[in-house]
This record gives C-alpha cells, structure tokens and sequence, in this order.
C-alpha cells in the first residue's frame, strides 16, 4: 500500500528526473507524466503545466482499462493507447508500485516506438524506487 | 295510567352500563396533538393494559417503551393517561436519547380514528407534504410510498390522494392522519386541485415503479 | 431496451459504491485504487472512476446503477455520468467533518438531475455517530434550496432492504413529479 507517493520529495524529485531523461530518449515526447494509481499528480513534464486533471483522467483511464480486461476475463491490463490525429498517449502501470506513466507523443513516433520507450522508463521507474 | 285506566308498572330506572368506548390510540393521538402545541412543555405517560408505560418527552423528540414498534399492538386499552412537566430544570422522563418520536407518531397516527379523519382535521381541505417522512425508519407499505410521493408534489384531498395512487379513502385517511400527527402536513383549504399532466397520467399505466418494486420482491401494499 | 440510469454521487466515503453493491444483480464493475490520502478519509481504496452496477427489470427493461468517484479531482467523471441519468441518490456520511456542507455542494453540482428527475438523500453511519439530526439536514436544505421538497433518510448503505426503500422511494417520487409537471425536461421511457 502505498502511503501518497505524490507527497514523497526524493520520489517525485526521482520521478521529474526520469521524465527529463524520456524527453532525452525520444524527441517525439511531447507530454507525460506519472501520478498514483488514485490519481495524483507526482511529476509531469513539461514541469509547469498543471498536472492534477490529467492525472486524475489517467488514473480513471487505467482503472477502466482494468475493468475492461476483467469483464472481458482476458487477464490484467498491460497498456492503454489512445491514437489521435495528432499523436498517440500511451499508458502504462509502473511494475511493482501503485504509480502509472502516461505519454504523448506527436506522429512523428510509431506507436511501436512510443510503447518501447514507456516500457523502458516504466521499468526505470521501478528500479529507482525498488 | 292508560286511557282506559289498566294500572301499568312504570318504566325501569336506566341501567348503569359500561359500553364499548374505543380508549385506545384515537384518545392517544388527541392527547398527542394537544399538548404538542402547549405553550409551556409537557411531557406525556400513558399507563397500558399488558404493556409497561409509555413515556414521551416531546422537547427531545424522544419516546421510551418497553414494546417495540415492530410488535405495535393496535388494540391496546389504555388504562391511565399522565401529563408532566417538561422543560429546563424539570427531571428528564428517561434517559436520553430514547427512541425516535417521529417512528412512534406514525404508528399512532396509522392506527387511530379507524380510518376517519382525526379530529383536529377539516372538511374541504387540501394537504401537502412539508417534508418527508424517514422512510427507512417507519414501517411501510408500497401504497404509502405511493401516496407520500404524490403528497411531496401537490395539495391533494384525501380522496383525490386515494384516487391518484388507487387505495381504499380509508388508508388514504390513516396516512393523512399520521403525516399531520407528526406535523409533516401543509393543510390549505384555498389551495386548486393540482394540474395533472395528461400523459404522464397515461404512462402510470406502465409505471416503472409498479414493475421494479416487483422484481425487487415489494409486492406489500 | 429501456433503461433507467440511477446516479450515486456524494464525498468519498458516504457509501456510494457499497450501496451499489446492494442493490446490484450483478457483479459490481468497480474501478478502485489504493487510497494514498488515508489521513484524510481513513479508506484503503477509493473509486477513481465509476462504480456500475443493474437491475433487471424485466427482459427489456433494466435500471443501470452508476457511482461517481467523490473526490473532486475526478469531477471530469461527474459531468460524464450527469448526463445520462434520469435520477439521483446523494449519500453524505454523518461523520464527514461537514456532512450538510457536502450534501449542499453535491445538490448544487447535480442539481440538474432533481430538475429532470428526483433525488434522495441517504444519511449514513447515522446510528454509527451523533452528527447533525435529520432535521438539521432538512432545515439547511430548506435554508439554501427553499421550495425543494427533497426526501432526506438515513440508510445503512450494506442493508439491502433499506437500499430498496430508498431507490423504490426516488422512483415513486420522480414519477409523481413528472405527473404534476414539476420535471423541466421530458422525460422518455
């Protein structure tokens, strides 16, 4: 159980670390975040924006996503893509903590690309906080 | 002496007699309503055949009985009828908080003037709820929840109630009586009959609440 | 198909997603989370989306159970399920730190709901703790939304039969309502 990861300094200092080296690892990168599965906000970059709505949707997104694989009784729910004109958003649990990564990246990404690099630095992600 | 002068007995003297008098929750209910509207605080035993007394302490909307309101005896004789003293200074009835008032009222109300107007109501008048009676905590039935609902939108007269949600006047009655005994009741003898809207009235035919209170297993009422 | 949606809102904790439970005649869709505010609401897991649960009426006909997250971050949610539903049954735990204040804020933020259909009021944990009286919660509706004659019970929201009472009690009222033209918008079965 995690007790408010969002409320933790050297996680969400960690956490905004990370985020910077995905921008470094895809130019496409426009957007993301990762927030608690209750949904909220523990770092986003851009770093200004206000991250606490988006948060709040992607909690509410991966908790259908589960619900969906669970009526469906196909197993658990291992990512979430939403294509759209302009970019794809692609979520995912990080493994072992109550926390989900979320990105945007713009078409100039394939969505193979843009589901590699959530993967890798969702599992960064756990390693830092293992 | 008749006419032709036979000499006749007079008539017997009239017997003393004791004649079935209905002292029971209708002499409750009156008692009741008067000395809820007292201006100075008074609280309320009554002595009752086969069951301990009932206490009512009408500042704290409270009641203490040894009967539970589950097992209401409908035809209890009361036999003694007390008023005290209430307010600040005075010994409280019973420790607090006792039970609801309110669940104690609805069944008096129900239960008294056996189905006929009670006694402080006027001819002529139309009623409407001021607000909801707790229904989780009152035991009823699917007709009451009927008619409380269409006293929450209207001014109806009783026998507009009982033709709107079709039951019998008299327990239309019984609820008007309890709903004005727990002083839940707007009375207005000015007030129009309500405007029903035509087809709505044709669609209670295939009421949504007639058929889940079915399958939710409420076939009371 | 007819449906009727019947939402549950109110604060976290009132008891929106177990009353579904209830009431529900199947298997409640429900989408919780660890909650990682327990010195706030002391509750291991709070819905972040929707709870979702059914009667079915008949073969054609079923009443669709919806439970809003309460917590104010989701609000996005609240507007999605305001729009779909003809009734409401607003839960207010009577040991929130302000229950009239959170059954005032969730009458406002869904008042649209009374206007095209009903709502109730649940009261729980009333047995459980001494917070405002039923009266108190009726005369600060009364205060703030004069006119509004809205039923306010208190419920245990794990008591089926109770549950019952009430949703049978928001039925019955939504249908006198639209009989005597109280509702604004028309409704279609």
């Amino acid at each position: 159980m995690s007790p408010g990861l969002h409320t933790k300094p050297a996680v969400v200092k960690a956490a905004s670390g990370l985020l910077t080296d995905m921008q470094g690892a895809s130019a496409s990168l426009t957007y993301a975040a990762l927030l608690t599965d209750d949904g909220f906000d523990v770092a986003r970059l851009p770093g200004e924006t206000d991250g606490t709505r988006f948060a709040g949707m992607a909690s509410s997104m991966q908790a259908l996503g589960d619900a969906v694989t669970h009526e469906l009784k196909i197993g658990a729910s291992e990512y979430i893509i939403i294509a759209s004109g302009k970019g794809h958003v692609v979520q995912l649990r990080v493994p072992g903590q109550e926390l989900v990564l979320s990105a945007l990246f713009d078409n100039d990404a394939t969505v193979g690309h843009a589901l590699a690099v959530t993967r890798t630095f969702a599992q960064k992600m756990a390693e830092l906080l293992a | 002496m008749t006419m032709d002068g036979t000499h006749v007995a007079p008539e017997p003297a009239p017997q003393p007699g004791k004649f079935p008098v209905s002292v029971g929750w209708t002499q409750a209910a009156i008692a009741i309503s008067s000395v809820m509207v007292l201006k100075t605080p008074m609280n309320l035993k009554m002595n009752i055949e086969m069951h301990g007394p009932l206490l009512i302490d009408f500042e704290n909307r409270a009641f203490s009985w040894s009967t539970p309101l589950e097992h209401f005896p409908i035809d209890a004789v009361h036999t003694g009828l007390e008023t005290i003293a209430g307010g600040p200074g005075a010994p409280p009835l019973f420790e607090l908080p006792g039970k609801d008032l309110d669940s104690l009222l609805w069944q008096i109300g129900l239960n008294s003037f056996d189905g006929k107007p009670a006694f402080w109501l006027s001819p002529g008048e139309r009623y409407r709820l001021t607000r909801w009676p707790n229904l989780t905590q009152h035991s009823h039935d699917m007709s009451q929840v009927k008619m409380i609902a269409v006293l929450g939108n209207a001014y109806v007269s009783t026998e507009e109630l009982a033709k709107y949600t079709a039951v019998p006047l008299t327990e239309a009655q019984r609820l008007i009586n309890a709903l004005s005994l727990m002083r839940i009741l707007s009375r207005s003898a000015e007030a129009p009959a309500a405007v029903v809207v035509p087809e709505t009235a044709a669609a209670k035919r295939q009421s949504l609440f007639g058929r889940l209170r079915k399958r939710l297993g409420r076939t009371d009422g | 198909m007819a449906e009727h949606v019947i939402l549950f809102t109110g604060p976290m904790g009132a008891g929106k997603t177990t009353s579904i439970q209830s009431l529900s005649e199947i298997e409640v869709v429900r989408t919780e989370a660890n909650n990682s505010e327990r010195h706030v609401v002391d509750k291991e897991t709070t819905t972040v989306a929707l709870d979702y649960g059914e009667i079915l009426v008949d073969r054609d006909e079923k009443v669709r159970l919806y439970g809003i997250p309460g917590q104010q971050r989701f609000n996005f949610m609240w507007a999605i399920l305001k729009k779909r539903a003809k009734g409401m049954i607003l839960l207010v735990n009577s040991d929130a730190p302000d229950p009239i204040a959170e059954m005032i804020f969730f009458l406002d933020e869904f008042r649209e709901l009374y206007d095209r259909g009903g709502v109730v009021i649940g009261i729980t944990r009333a047995d459980v703790v001494s917070g405002p009286s039923l009266d108190d919660f009726a005369e600060a509706l009364e205060r703030t939304n004069p006119g509004l004659l809205i039923p306010v019970f208190t419920v245990d929201p794990r008591d089926r039969d109770q549950m019952v009472n009430v949703l049978l009690a928001l039925i019955a009222n939504i249908e006198m309502r639209a009989m005597f033209g109280m509702i604004t918008e028309a409704e279609t079965a």
